[in-house]
């Protein structure tokens, strides 16, 4: 379980220079790690040092990757791309107190959502391949035929987790896995998973995948904290048709409730209808049925 | 200053319909002020908000005042001892990193500032909430997995 550190590879290295007028400050330092535990502790370990926002922890492979809840995220060698990102308040690096509250809603409250979709963004730019957004982030690729086991295959999965003291957010991390080949995932969950060579039935270059996403992220970091949370909502809501009309499973205050979604509204809530009246779900696992 | 002194003040600005009054004495800070509106969420205010909350002078940015721990109503001697910890947003709260794990604290955990007390859950952002004291937890005021709103109070610790 040793965190193995090496050189940034040269197409990572290359990848990055090619989008270097797009990550405004993002990538400009990469930690890499041949095996790492789970990339969001050592980015959580770099927050706490001070490092900037735009610092990336990228893996090869993990031997703790993981998901909501402590859940595994299968993260072997040569499978994905494992990556985690440093977010701040912005100018809390400078020590400017009040505007740790910029990143504490309702910027936070669509910051996962803002990554889900620069995720997805960033794989349609790199390979062409559209992947929707299942509420709140779940990068997920639906199933043409209606038999399938389940509607949707999982292509990717993000990761945030923020430290808070009091009501001020010191650094959020998020963490990405992006499966790339099948080798991600163990052949059990081959009905409910995918990857993008799958997907797109050819190679492809997962460094570019991976610049192309910090792009995305730093575009949508700027977009948050810039008043345009409206363009973030746009985006992900084209993306998430599932979002509007589907119905849903989850757990309600005495067991579980079921309804049909109807949005999301502008703090990134989940609207669900449910005995002829609007929930707002913010937590919890909300299951398509 | 002793806490009929404390219940003066609170007196007054009751009379005086005050929204918000300080007074630094021989190093002791109190800071008295009634309910602001909840700055961030458009999520229902907490069923019972105190009218007046006397805050401890806490390290922070000026602006975040909105949640300044209350000292908890509990024993008279001990009430200005007690720091509550309350959610700062909407979510679900965790006491432990994952189901079945021990929970990060208990009643009577000595606990450290900076030292991660629960995880509330809101967009599937993990917000790992860090104690501002340190102190001894002396109340878990909500159980495991269940809905927070913003506001609602977690813990009392008894700061050293």
């Amino acid at each position: 379980m040793t965190d193995v550190s090496a050189p940034l590879p040269d197409e990572f290295r290359q990848a990055v220079a090619r989008h270097a007028t797009e990550l405004e400050g993002f990538a400009r330092d990469v930690h890499y790690y041949e095996q790492a535990g789970s990339t969001n502790d050592l980015a959580a370990v770099l927050a706490g040092g001070g490092v900037p926002e735009g610092t990336v922890v990228l893996a090869a492979a993990q031997t703790a990757g993981r998901g909501r809840q402590r859940r595994q995220w299968h993260s072997p060698p040569g499978g994905g791309l494992y990556f985690s990102v440093v977010f701040r308040p912005r100018d809390a690096q400078v020590g400017d107190g009040d505007a740790g509250a910029l990143l504490v809603a309702p910027q936070t409250s669509l910051l996962t959502l803002m990554a889900g979709e620069a995720v997805a963004d960033g794989i349609s730019r790199a390979t062409g391949l559209e992947a929707a957004l299942k509420w709140p982030n779940d990068l997920v690729v639906e199933a043409a035929a209606p038999a399938c086991v389940s509607a949707w295959r999982k292509l990717g999965g993000i990761l945030a987790e923020a430290s808070v003291e009091g009501e001020r957010v010191r650094h959020v991390i998020v963490g990405i896995g992006i499966n790339v080949r099948p080798a991600a995932y163990p052949p059990e969950v081959r009905d409910r998973a995918t990857s993008l060579e799958s997907e797109l039935g050819r190679e492809v270059d997962a460094a570019t995948v991976f610049a192309a996403c910090l792009a995305a992220l730093a575009r949508g970091r700027s977009d948050l904290v810039e008043g345009r949370a409206r363009l973030v909502l746009e985006r992900w809501r084209r993306r998430a048709p599932s979002a509007v009309g589907r119905h849903v499973t989850w757990e309600g205050p005495d067991g579980p409730w079921h309804g049909v979604t109807r949005g999301v509204d502008d703090t990134g809530a989940l609207l669900i209808e449910h005995e002829g009246r609007v929930v707002r779900v913010v937590a919890g696992d909300v299951l398509w049925t | 200053m002793n806490l009929d002194g404390i219940k003066e003040i609170l007196d007054l600005v009751r009379e005086h319909d005050l929204a918000e009054f300080e007074l630094e004495l021989d190093g002791l800070k109190i800071r008295v002020r009634k309910d602001s509106p909840v700055h961030f969420m458009p999520a229902p205010v907490p069923a019972t908000p105190s009218p007046v909350m006397v805050a401890p002078t806490v390290a922070g940015p000026a602006g975040a005042v909105a949640l300044a721990p209350e000292i908890a109503p509990l024993g008279d001697d001990e009430a200005l001892e007690l720091a509550v910890v309350k959610s700062p947003m909407v979510g679900t709260f965790y006491r432990a990193p994952e189901p079945g794990a021990r929970p990060f604290v208990d009643v009577g955990t000595e606990v450290a500032k900076g030292q991660v007390l629960c995880i509330i859950e809101a967009m599937k952002l993990m917000n790992e909430i860090e104690s501002e004291y340190d102190g001894e937890i002396v109340r878990v005021y909500v159980e495991n997995g269940q809905p927070v709103q913003f506001g609602e109070r977690l813990f009392a610790i008894k700061a050293r």
